[in-house]
C-alpha cells in the first residue's frame, strides 16, 4: 500500500517533469549518477580480476591485462577501483535512505502527535543536530571498527534531524488543510490520512533530503577511509587515494592516483548538481533566477 | 532568559546537553570494548604497557571516580596519556591546536568574505555573463571534494613544480628572524589554505547569491533607491545585510563538511595540526589520544555553533518573537 | 516651483506585448497646493508617483516630459536623478512596512538620508527624533524595528522619513489606506499643515472622502487617461464626468445617502501590441483587454473614449477619434458630450385639468445616468410631472427637451422613435397589465407595437432576456401564466421587464412599490437599482416616502403645491434642507417619536405648503 502511495505521489509530480528536462545541471547530474550507478552495480561482474588477488607483480604500469596497472600489493587497480566505487555508493545510499526514513518517520510522528511529544522530539533533534557527526563517526570507527554498513547506519542516526525538521514543518502546515480535515470527518484513520494525504505531499522533501544526505555520506566515507578509519580489507576510493599518495615519487599518478580522484569527484559532483537543482526546482522563489 | 526579547538560554542548554552526551560517550566508550579495555585500547598498536602505565590508564577511566570525576579531570586538562607518543594528551592537543586554528580560521574568514562579496555582486548583476559564469564555476567547484583538490594541488604545485613545500607548517630547525619565520609559515600555509579556501568558497558564494536574489525582490530595496541613497549603500547596508541571515542559519549544517575537509587536508599536506595528529593516532591505534582529540574538537565545534546562534539572534531583530 | 507633466506615456514591457499604464498624461501640480489623483487600481496612479521619483522598474518605457522646476526628470542620468531624489521630491509609499528595511530600526532609516548627505550623525539623529516626535512617535518607539510597530506608527514614520530633507514636492501614495479613523484624521491634519508650509503635494488615493477634504484640485484617472480635472470641493456635489459620478456613487461617504452602486462592466488593462506591417514598419495599436486575453492579430483597434463601454450616456460619436479636454463649469472634462449630459429638461411646464391646477410652471432637469426622486405629498403634482415626462400627457405650456431634441416636435413627427426610449412603471401593477395577456404577451407587447416588428425568434430572445434581467423564470410554463396566477411582486417585475424590453434610456417609475409588501418592496427595489446601474439607465422615481427616496436617490426634488420647491443632492436635502416645506416633510417623515404632536407647526397658520 505505501508503495502505491509513493508511485501515486511521484505521478503527481510528473508535471514538474517539464522543468526537469530544462535544467541542464539536473540532467548532467543524473546522467553522471546513472553512469556511476551502472558502474557500481555491474562493474564488479565485468572486471577481469578479483581485486583481492595479490598474485600479480606490484606497481606495474598499465597494460593490456591490467588496464590501470597494479598497486603496491599487486592487486589490479581497475578491479579495485570498481569495487571501491561500489562500496562508496553502497555506503552513501544506505546512509541516505536510512537517514531519510528515520527523519521522515520521526518528523511525521512528531507533527501528528503534537503537544508534549512534539516538543520532546524536537528538543532531541536539536541535541542530536548539535553533536558533530563526523566526530562520533571517528570515535565509533576507531574503537569498534564496524563494517561500513553499520557505520552508515550510525551516520543516518546522526543525520535525521534536518529531515525531521523539514518534514515536521510541512506536515504541521498540511495538517490544517481542508482536504485532510474533510478526510478526517469522513472517518479516515490516522494511518490512512498519513499514507494517502500527507506522504505524497512531502515528495519534494524526500528527493532533496535523499540527495543531500547521500552526498554528505559519500563525502564522509571517502574522508574517513582516507584517514584510515576503515578496515583496510574493505576497498574504498578514499583508501586508494591514501595509499597511492604514499607512492607519489613513483610515476603512478596517472594510473593509480587520478582514477579514484576522478571517480570520487564525479560522484560528488553528480550528487551536488542533483541536490542544487532539486532545491532550486522546488523552491519557486529561486526558480526564475537561473 | 530573555534579553531584548530574545531567548538566550535555550540554545545554551541544548549545546550543553550535547556536550555532556559527548563527554559521557567518551567516558563510557572504552568500557564497551570487548574484554579488558586497557589491553584493548592498544590492541592494534605496537605499544605495550607495563603494569604501572596500565594502572594509570585504568585509574583515568576508573568507574569509582565516576562521571563527575571524569569531568573534573577534563576541566583541569588531565586528559590522559598517550603511550604511542609518550606525552600527555593535553600537551599534544594544545601543540597542534594553533596550527589548525590558523589554517581553518584563515580559510574560513577569507572564503566567507570573498564568497559573500562575490555572491552579492553576482546577484546584483543577475542575468549577466559574469553571474552565469560565476554560478557555473562555483557549482562545479562545489562538487570537487577536498581530498581531490588537495591531492591535485599537492601534485601540481608541490611535487611537480616545487613552488610550495609538500609538508609541514614551518621549516624544521631553521634559524629564522621573526619576519623570515612569518614568511616561512605563510609559505607552508599556502597550499592547504588554498585547498580549504576552494572547498569553502563555492558554498558561501551560492548561499550569498541565493539569499541576495531573494532580498533584491523585496520592496524596501526600491524604497531605498527612492531615498536617493548611493547604490553601494543600498547594495550592502540594505540588501546584503538581509542576505546575511540565511548564510548564518545554514552555517551549522555545513560545519560537518568543513571539519571533515580540514582533517583530510591537513593529512594530505602533513600539516601539523589536529588532523595529522588524529591521523597518526589512528594509524598507531592510540585510542586515548583519538578520544581526547575528538572530544575536545567536538566541544570547540559546539562552542562555535553556539556562537553562531547568538550571532544570528543579534543580526535578526525579528528572531525571538515567533516561537 | 511648478511640477509639470506633459504628454507622459508609460508602458511596461513583457515579452511580446506591453501594458499601457499612462497615456499622454498632462498634469500640472500647482505649487503650494494639494492635487489629488483618484482612480481605481490599474488606472496608473502609482506609476505616476514612481515616474516622478525616477524609480520606474527595468521593463518600463516612458515618453514625454516631467519637469521639476527647471529640471527634466525623464531621461536624466542616474547620478543626477539621485541628487534630486528625496531632496527635491520625496514619496511615501503604498505598502507601508514593506518600504522599511526589517533589520534597521526606524530612527536609523529616518536619519539615513541626512547622514548620506554629509550631516554629522548626532545632528541627523536629533533632527530625525524631532521630526518623528512631531508625527507623534516618541523616542522609545523610534528605536524599534519595523515589525514591532503598528500600521499607524509605520505610516507616520514613513511620513517623517519623507520630510527629513525638506523636499518642496511630496508624493503621498495611499497615505491612509488600512488605517483607523483616528490615525486618518491625524495624518490628514499633518498633510494640511504641510500644505500651509508651502509644499506641493500629489495625493494619490482611492479614498474619495480624503480627496474631497484635502485636495485643492482632483484629477480623475481611468485606464491611464485623465477623465476630469475639478476643484476638490465639487467632487461630490457637481461631478461633470459620468465616471466621476459613478465613482462618487460607489464610495461609502459618511454623509452619503444612497446605497452603494458599482459601475457596470469591468475595467481591464490596456495592452499595446506591435504588429509588423507590409512595408516593414511596426505598428503599435492599443486596445483594452484582460491581461491574459489571447490576442488575435489584425483587427482594427477601438478608438474613442475609454469609458464608453461602461458609460451611461454613450452615443455613436463616442467611439470615434481622440477626445480632448473641454471645459464644463470650472472643470475640465474629457467627454465628447461635454460632461454629464442632460437627458431631460423642462422649462416652465404647467398643466391644468379643467379648473384644477395640477402643475404650476415648473423647471426640471434630469442628468443622464442618475436616479432622481420626486417626493411630495399626494396631490403635489408629481404624478402629473412624471406623466408629462413620459410623454403620456401634453402640457399646456412650457418646453420639454429630451436628449437635446424638442419633445413636442419629436412626438408629432416621429413618435415611434421616441417611445422606445422611455419606459414607464406604474403604481398599480395588476391594473397596468391586461388580464387576458400571458406573461409572454405582456413583455412582448412593446415589441409588437413598434414597427418594424421583429421576427418570432428575436422577439422570444428579447423577452426571455428581459425576464432574466428581472430574475423571473424563463420556463415555458411560466411564460403561459396569467397575471391572476402571480403575486403582486412578480407582476411588478413583469412590468419592469416590459418597460426594459426596448432598452430605454429613461425609466420613469411612479410609486412602483407602494402597493407591495415591505419585504417584496425591498427585493424589487434592489433589483431595480441593480438594473439601473447595469443598463446605465436614468431613473425618475416618484414617491411620497422620504425614507425610500433617501435610500434610492442621487438627487431629490421636493414637490409641493404643484411645483418643485427644492432640488439638490440627496445628502444635502436630507441633512440640510433649506425650504420650510422640505424641513416639514423630512421631520414628519422621521417619525412621531422624534417630536411630540404639539410641536408640529399648525398647518392652518403656516399654509405655505398647503396643497
Amino acid at each position: 500500500m505505501p508503495i502505491i502511495c509513493w508511485i501515486h505521489g511521484w505521478a503527481m509530480h510528473l508535471d514538474a517533469g517539464r522543468h526537469i528536462g530544462k535544467d541542464s545541471w539536473l540532467v548532467t547530474g543524473i546522467s553522471i549518477l546513472l553512469f556511476l550507478g551502472f558502474l557500481a552495480a555491474a562493474g564488479p561482474f565485468l572486471v577481469p580480476h578479483d581485486p583481492y588477488d595479490i598474485s600479480f607483480s606490484p606497481l606495474r604500469p598499465p597494460s593490456a591485462d591490467h588496464w590501470l596497472g597494479t598497486n603496491d600489493g599487486g592487486m589490479d587497480i581497475l578491479s579495485e577501483l570498481v569495487f571501491s566505487l561500489r562500496n562508496t555508493v553502497i555506503f552513501g545510499v544506505t546512509a541516505g535512505t536510512a537517514g531519510l526514513v528515520l527523519g521522515v518517520v520521526t518528523g511525521l510522528f512528531s507533527a501528528w502527535a503534537g503537544g508534549w511529544t512534539d516538543q520532546v522530539v524536537m528538543r532531541l533533534a536539536d541535541i542530536v543536530l548539535a553533536i558533530p557527526s563526523v566526530m562520533v563517526l571517528i570515535l565509533v570507527a576507531a574503537f569498534f571498527q564496524p563494517s561500513p554498513v553499520v557505520l552508515a547506519l550510525v551516520l543516518a542516526g546522526l543525520a535525521w534531524p534536518t529531515t525531521a525538521r523539514g518534514v515536521r514543518a510541512q506536515a504541521l502546515a498540511l495538517k490544517n488543510s481542508l482536504h485532510i480535515k474533510a478526510a478526517q470527518r469522513m472517518g479516515g484513520s490516522g494511518r490512512y490520512i498519513i499514507a494517502r494525504h500527507l506522504m505524497p505531499e512531502l515528495f519534494p522533501l524526500y528527493l532533496i533530503n535523499f540527495a543531500a544526505k547521500t552526498r554528505m555520506a559519500v563525502f564522509m566515507e571517502a574522508s574517513l577511509a582516507f584517514l584510515g578509519l576503515f578496515d583496510p580489507g574493505e576497498k574504498s576510493l578514499g583508501l586508494m587515494i591514501s595509499y597511492a599518495l604514499q607512492y607519489y615519487y613513483l610515476d603512478i599518478w596517472s594510473n593509480w592516483l587520478m582514477p579514484p580522484i576522478m571517480l570520487l569527484s564525479l560522484l560528488i559532483m553528480g550528487t551536488t548538481f542533483v541536490t542544487i537543482s532539486l532545491e532550486k526546482m522546488f523552491d519557486p522563489r529561486l526558480r526564475k533566477t537561473v | 532568559m530573555r534579553i531584548r526579547g530574545k531567548n538566550w538560554s535555550t540554545p545554551a542548554l541544548v549545546y550543553l546537553a550535547a556536550a555532556l552526551i559527548m563527554a559521557y560517550a567518551s567516558f563510557r566508550l572504552p568500557q564497551l570494548l570487548p574484554g579488558d579495555f586497557v589491553t584493548a585500547m592498544y590492541a592494534g598498536s605496537d605499544v605495550t604497557l607495563n603494569a604501572e602505565q596500565a594502572a594509570e590508564l585504568r585509574a583515568f577511566y576508573q568507574d569509582t571516580q565516576g562521571f563527575p570525576g571524569y569531568l573534573r579531570n577534563l576541566a583541569t586538562l588531565d586528559w590522559g596519556y598517550s603511550h604511542a607518543f609518550m606525552a600527555p594528551v593535553s600537551q599534544l592537543f594544545l601543540q597542534a591546536l594553533p596550527w589548525t586554528l590558523l589554517l581553518m580560521g584563515t580559510a574560513h574568514v577569507l572564503s566567507t568574505l570573498l564568497g559573500f562579496v562575490l555572491g552579492v555582486e553576482a546577484a546584483w548583476r543577475r542575468g549577466s555573463l559574469m553571474e552565469k559564469a560565476g554560478v557555473g564555476i562555483m557549482t562545479v567547484l562545489e562538487g570537487v571534494p577536498e581530498i581531490c583538490s588537495g591531492v591535485l594541488l599537492l601534485l601540481v604545485f608541490a611535487l611537480s613544480l616545487g613552488w610550495f613545500p609538500a609538508a609541514g607548517a614551518q621549516m624544521a630547525y631553521a634559524d629564522h628572524t621573526f619576519g623570515q619565520w612569518i614568511a616561512d609559515v605563510l609559505h607552508h600555509l599556502a597550499l592547504p589554505l588554498a585547498t580549504l579556501f576552494l572547498a569553502y568558497l563555492p558554498g558561501n558564494f551560492l548561499l550569498a547569491r541565493a539569499g541576495m536574489v531573494m532580498v533584491l525582490e523585496r520592496f524596501f530595496v526600491v524604497a531605498a533607491r527612492a531615498k536617493g541613497l548611493p547604490p553601494l549603500r543600498i547594495r550592502y547596508a540594505h540588501a546584503a545585510r538581509n542576505a546575511l541571515l540565511p548564510m548564518v542559519t545554514r552555517f551549522g549544517l555545513r560545519f560537518a563538511f568543513m571539519i571533515t575537509g580540514a582533517l583530510v587536508v591537513e593529512t594530505i599536506f602533513s600539516y601539523p595540526g589536529l588532523g595529522t595528529l588524529l591521523f597518526n593516532a589512528i594509524a598507531l591505534r592510540d585510542l586515548p589520544l583519538v578520544q581526547g582529540i575528538v572530544l575536545f574538537s567536538s566541544i570547540m565545534v559546539l562552542v562555535i555553533n553556539l556562537g553562531m546562534e547568538y550571532a544570528y539572534n543579534l543580526l535578526d531583530p525579528r528572531v525571538g518573537h515567533a516561537s | 516651483m511648478t511640477t509639470q507633466i506633459k504628454d507622459l506615456t508609460v508602458s511596461y514591457q513583457d515579452h511580446d506585448h506591453a501594458l499601457l499604464a499612462l497615456d499622454r498624461l498632462d498634469l500640472v501640480l500647482q505649487p503650494g497646493k494639494i492635487t489629488a489623483l483618484v482612480g481605481e487600481s490599474g488606472s496608473g496612479k502609482t506609476t505616476l508617483g514612481k515616474a516622478l521619483m525616477g524609480i520606474l522598474p527595468e521593463n518600463a518605457r516612458a515618453e514625454g516630459s516631467i519637469s521639476l522646476g527647471s529640471a527634466q526628470i525623464l531621461g536624466l542620468d542616474e547620478p543626477s536623478m539621485n541628487q534630486l531624489r528625496w531632496s527635491q521630491v520625496a514619496m511615501v509609499f503604498q505598502n507601508g512596512a514593506a518600504s522599511l528595511n526589517p533589520v534597521h530600526c526606524l530612527i536609523d532609516q529616518v536619519a539615513e538620508p541626512l547622514v548620506q548627505k554629509g550631516i554629522v550623525r548626532t545632528k541627523a539623529m536629533t533632527a530625525a527624533r524631532d521630526l518623528l516626535g512631531r508625527m507623534g512617535i516618541d523616542a522609545d518607539q523610534a528605536g524599534r524595528y519595523p515589525h514591532e510597530l503598528s500600521g499607524g506608527q509605520v505610516q507616520r514614520g514613513l511620513l517623517a522619513m519623507s520630510l527629513i530633507l525638506d523636499p518642496p514636492v511630496l508624493v503621498l501614495d495611499e497615505p491612509t489606506a488600512a488605517l483607523d479613523a483616528m490615525t486618518k484624521l491625524f495624518i490628514a491634519q499633518v498633510i494640511r499643515d504641510l500644505k500651509s508650509a508651502g509644499k506641493t503635494i500629489l495625493l494619490i488615493t482611492h479614498d474619495l472622502d480624503l480627496a474631497r477634504n484635502l485636495a485643492d484640485a482632483i484629477a480623475v484617472l481611468y485606464l491611464g487617461r485623465i477623465m476630469e480635472y475639478l476643484p476638490g470641493t465639487d467632487l461630490v456635489d457637481r461631478p461633470c464626468h459620468p465616471y466621476t459620478l459613478a465613482l462618487v456613487r460607489a464610495f461609502p461617504f459618511m454623509d452619503g445617502m444612497r446605497d452603494l452602486g458599482g459601475i457596470r462592466g469591468d475595467a481591464f488593462y490596456r495592452m499595446v501590441h506591435a504588429h509588423a506591417r507590409e512595408n516593414g514598419r511596426t505598428h503599435a495599436h492599443v486596445h483594452v483587454a484582460a491581461p491574459d486575453a489571447v490576442h488575435q492579430g489584425g483587427h482594427a483597434p477601438p478608438q474613442g473614449c475609454l469609458f464608453q463601454p461602461r458609460c451611461t450616456q454613450a452615443v455613436a460619436a463616442c467611439s470615434i477619434g481622440d477626445i480632448d479636454f473641454t471645459p464644463c463649469d470650472t472643470h475640465q472634462v474629457r467627454c465628447i458630450r461635454g460632461g454629464i449630459a442632460r437627458i431631460l429638461s423642462f422649462e416652465k411646464v404647467a398643466k391644468s385639468f379643467g379648473r384644477v391646477k395640477a402643475l404650476a410652471p415648473t423647471d426640471l432637469t434630469l442628468m443622464a445616468g442618475e436616479v432622481f426622486c420626486l417626493v411630495g405629498e399626494t396631490g403635489s403634482g408629481k404624478s402629473t410631472l412624471a406623466a408629462i415626462a413620459a410623454g403620456a400627457v401634453v402640457p399646456d405650456q412650457g418646453r420639454r427637451i429630451f436628449q437635446d431634441r424638442d419633445m413636442d416636435t419629436w412626438m408629432k413627427t416621429d413618435f415611434a422613435s421616441l417611445a422606445p426610449k422611455i419606459g414607464m412603471i406604474y403604481q398599480n401593477p395588476a391594473e397596468s397589465v391586461s388580464h387576458r395577456f400571458t406573461v409572454f404577451d405582456i413583455v412582448a407587447e412593446p415589441l409588437r407595437i413598434q414597427k418594424p416588428v421583429p421576427d418570432p425568434e428575436t422577439m422570444r430572445a428579447r423577452v426571455l432576456a428581459a425576464l432574466a434581467d428581472v430574475r423571473l423564470s424563463t420556463a415555458p410554463e411560466f411564460l403561459k401564466r396569467y397575471p391572476h396566477e402571480l403575486n403582486m411582486g412578480a407582476i411588478q417585475r413583469v412590468c419592469i421587464a416590459r418597460a426594459l424590453v426596448h432598452a430605454p434610456d429613461l425609466l420613469i417609475a411612479d410609486e412602483p412599490t407602494s402597493a407591495l409588501d415591505p419585504s417584496v418592496q425591498a427585493k424589487v427595489l434592489k433589483m431595480l437599482l441593480g438594473l439601473q446601474i447595469e443598463k446605465g439607465l436614468t431613473l425618475l422615481f416618484v414617491t411620497h416616502d422620504v425614507g425610500l427616496a433617501r435610500k434610492v436617490a442621487d438627487r431629490i426634488g421636493v414637490m409641493a403645491r404643484g411645483t418643485i420647491m427644492e432640488t439638490g443632492p440627496a445628502a444635502r436635502i436630507i441633512n440640510h434642507p433649506k425650504q420650510t416645506c422640505t424641513k416639514m416633510l423630512i421631520n414628519s417623515a422621521r417619525g412621531m417619536s422624534s417630536q411630540s404632536l404639539a410641536s408640529i407647526p399648525d398647518y392652518e397658520k403656516e399654509n405655505i405648503c398647503r396643497f
